[in-house]
Parts: C-alpha cells; sequence; structure tokens
C-alpha cells in the first residue's frame, strides 16, 4: 500500500477474479497464479497489522464502539479479499471437475505427460484432484455392474456399433468380439458401449 | 407410498407395458393418469431433475427397478446370442433390444450425473447438504457419503491454499456478514421454471400474495418455490 502510491485496498484481489472470469471467456484453464495469491495473503497480513495498530492507538479509557471508521475500512477490506481469494479457487476447482468429466472421470489422461494441463496447476489442486476421483470411484463403484455412470451423457446412442479410426495405439482392449488390439491407422466396427471412453479419451476416432 | 408407487407395482416389472388383461384397481383416488411405465416414470424424474434449482428426493425404487430390469434383459439377450438355434429374424430383435437397453442406460446415467454433478449438483452444494439435514433425507446413501467427501475436500483444499496463510482471525469458512451474500451456497428457490400441468392442481399461492389454479395440461412460467409441493406430489412436472 505505501510501497504503490495509488493501489487500493482490494485491487489485487480484483485481479484475481478478473483471471477467473477471463478463464470462463475464454474456456481455458490459466496457470495457477501463484504470486498473485500470495501478494494478496501478503494484504492481508498487513491489513491484520494495521487494525491491531489501530486498536492499540485508542484510548484505554474510551469504550470500544467498533465503528471507527478506519477499523470498518479496514475489516472491509479483509472480508473482501478473503472472498475473492476463495473464489479464485473455488472457480479453477469447478473448471478441473468440469475437464475431468469431459474426459470420461479418467484421472490418468487429465494429467498425463503429453497433457500441458499439469504445469498449469497448483500442487494442492493436483492432490485435490487425487482425492476427488478416488471418491468419485467409489461412487461409480456402487452402479458398476450395469453400467459405468462416467460415459458420456452428452448424445444419447443411436446405434449399438460404431465404425472407429484408431489416432493413438491404445493395445488390447476386450470387447464383444474377444480382445482386439488397436494399432494406429486400422478401423474397426465395435460395440459402442466397449470403446467409448477412448473415443473420450482422444485414442480412437469416429468415422 | 404414494398411489403412484402402488400403481407402478401392479405392472408386470418384466414387460415395458402393463398386463393387458388385468383390471388394476383405481388406486389413483379419481386422478386420471394412465400407468406410466417405468422408463416413463424415470424421464420424467430426471427432466425434474434437470430443471429444478433444489435438490429433488432421489427416486430410488425406480432406479432399482430399472437397473434390475437391465439386468435381465441382459441376460437374456446373452442367452439368446449364444443359442444357435436363435433365428435371423430374432437376432435382428436381438439388436433393438440391445440398442433400447444402451438408451436406457443413457437415461440412467444422466439422471445419477445430473443428481451428482449437471445442474443443481450434490456437490455444488455439498456443504450446504452436510449442514441441512432434511435435505440429506433426499439423497441416496451413496450420493451423502460422496457429498460428505466432497465437502470435506473443498474445505481441505481451501484449508491449504489460502485459509492457513491468514491470519488466525480470518481461516473461518463460516463468516456471517452483513450485505454479503452467505458463504454456503445453497440452491435459488426462487429461479423460474416452466411447468406443466398433469392434473387439476389445487391452488398455489403467488409470491404477491394471490393464488393461481392450474388446469390439467397448462403450462406456466413460475417461481420454483411456488410449485415445490406440487411437484412433490406428482401433480406437475418441469419441462
Amino acid at each position: 500500500m505505501t510501497s504503490s502510491g495509488s493501489r487500493q485496498f482490494g485491487d489485487l484481489a480484483t485481479q484475481l477474479v478478473q483471471e477467473s472470469r477471463r478463464s470462463t471467456l475464454t474456456d481455458t484453464l490459466l496457470k495457477y497464479n501463484d504470486s498473485l495469491v500470495r501478494t494478496v495473503i501478503r494484504e492481508q497480513r498487513n491489513l491484520e497489522d494495521l487494525i491491531n495498530k489501530a486498536i492499540a492507538a485508542q484510548p484505554d479509557d474510551a469504550a470500544f464502539t467498533g465503528d471507527e471508521p478506519a477499523l470498518l475500512l479496514y475489516q472491509t477490506a479483509i472480508l473482501r479479499n478473503k472472498r475473492c481469494l476463495l473464489a479464485y479457487h473455488a472457480h479453477r476447482i469447478d473448471r478441473l471437475r468440469d475437464m475431468y468429466w469431459a474426459l470420461g472421470a479418467a484421472l490418468p489422461a487429465l494429467l498425463a505427460d503429453n497433457n500441458d494441463l499439469r504445469t498449469r496447476l497448483s500442487p494442492h489442486e493436483v492432490d485435490f484432484l487425487r482425492e476427488y476421483n478416488a471418491s468419485v470411484m467409489d461412487f461409480r463403484g456402487d452402479f458398476s455392474s450395469e453400467l459405468d455412470i462416467a460415459s458420456s451423457v452428452t448424445h444419447p446412442p443411436r446405434d449399438l456399433h460404431a465404425l472407429v479410426r484408431v489416432i493413438r495405439d491404445c493395445g488390447v482392449i476386450q470387447t464383444e468380439l474377444g480382445s482386439i488390439d488397436f494399432r494406429k491407422g486400422q478401423r474397426f466396427m465395435v460395440r459402442r458401449a466397449d470403446i467409448e471412453h477412448l473415443i473420450v479419451q482422444g485414442y480412437l476416432e469416429e468415422v | 407410498m404414494s398411489p403412484r408407487h402402488i400403481s407402478a407395482a401392479l405392472l408386470d416389472d418384466d414387460e415395458d407395458f402393463p398386463m393387458v388383461g388385468v383390471a388394476a384397481p383405481d388406486l389413483n383416488f379419481g386422478v386420471d393418469h394412465p400407468p406410466e411405465t417405468l422408463l416413463q416414470q424415470l424421464v420424467r424424474h430426471w427432466l425434474n431433475e434437470r430443471h429444478a434449482p433444489d435438490i429433488l428426493p432421489v427416486q430410488a425404487e425406480v432406479l432399482g427397478a430399472l437397473l434390475d430390469h437391465i439386468r435381465r434383459q441382459t441376460d437374456t439377450v446373452q442367452a439368446l446370442r449364444g443359442d444357435p438355434d436363435t433365428s435371423e429374424a430374432e437376432h435382428a430383435r436381438i439388436m433393438l433390444v440391445q440398442t433400447e437397453v444402451e438408451r436406457v442406460k443413457f437415461v440412467v446415467r444422466s439422471y445419477i450425473r445430473t443428481r451428482l454433478y449437471k445442474a443443481l449438483q450434490i456437490e455444488k452444494f455439498a456443504r450446504y447438504i452436510v449442514a441441512t439435514s432434511e435435505v440429506q433425507e433426499k439423497l441416496s446413501q451413496a450420493e451423502l457419503d460422496h457429498a460428505r467427501r466432497f465437502a470435506q475436500l473443498t474445505e481441505n483444499h481451501f484449508q491449504a491454499s489460502v485459509l492457513q496463510s491468514l491470519p488466525p482471525h480470518q481461516q473461518g469458512l463460516e463468516d456471517n456478514t452483513p450485505f454479503t451474500p452467505p458463504m454456503i451456497s445453497g440452491p435459488d428457490k426462487s429461479r423460474a421454471v416452466f411447468v406443466h400441468a398433469r392434473d387439476e392442481c389445487p391452488p398455489v399461492r403467488l409470491p404477491d400474495g394471490t393464488t393461481m389454479q392450474m388446469q390439467k395440461g397448462q403450462i406456466v412460467l413460475t417461481p420454483y418455490a411456488v410449485v415445490e409441493q406440487l411437484l412433490a406430489m406428482g401433480s406437475v412436472e418441469l419441462i
């Protein structure tokens, strides 16, 4: 505050929220802004110090009314910054969950090396995804015998079978016709339910 | 058990249509509904769930019965496919049955996922659910477990990423400050929904104090809170 002249309380936190907004508008997940988060947290500590000083500066004999203007200002700034910080993190989690489900609840594919997502996450967010995945797996296990709740819910199936082309090798997969070794460039007519997750994850492509 | 459930239970659940020739006693108490198949029921609840801002009671019976049905169909299909005596025409029919099963599974999946995540989200309101006991009754055990785990998970994440670095005073997740929205978000029941009356409805009170009575087949746009009771009774559906 003192170092940067015209900056007001809460300016930095507003930047955080703007980043979330940009991320929504461009439908991307921006890199976790560690330095900005840290700076806002530092501002919070400064504000706390200012509050403590203001309280200490009050004459001992005066009854503490709590409506000291400076105190009110600091307190409002603290609450606002805190909400912005939490909103920034909550928004990122929401986006991560969207991406996770869009890939058919496949965590390895989401965090795979060929996907640069991982570099944009904070370590805590990676932990979050892991634990979230574990919880979803538990939930999914309750239905596993009849259906896989993680498969796509965007388009209802029209045909039982699909003609697919292999884009990336994905090894031997068990299907209704027995096991098939999917090699790049090949085409197969297979039961949709058997390979839908491979389409979602980008191994196969419908022709 | 509501009249609807009783009449649904009278249907032979191995078939997709009501048993022919068996006169079902009128358990609808004068309300004139053609009996719904399990799938029709689920589709209705699925649409309701997708349109309602609040979490609706889980349709465990419908879901369970339908999943049983799917399992039996799949077993039968497997047996017939393995049987060398199955004729060409029957194979064509098996194909149709399999396609239908896949499509039913799609609805079931979407219903579960909608509740879990999409529109109103067990996850979005996880912390509200954990704090509100009457909402918990609407969830299945698996859903409730997941909501609890998720609420804990988000709290841990906030704690690790933000709160633990703040001064002790500022670490709470339940600040109640005037003029700011509460930190635990719940469903917005004032959201407008399109409602289709399945029956003659009892009058309901609108927010401005006037009353509204819907005729069968009528479609209105109204805040969700107005028709919440009617929806629970099954007199209306959301579209």
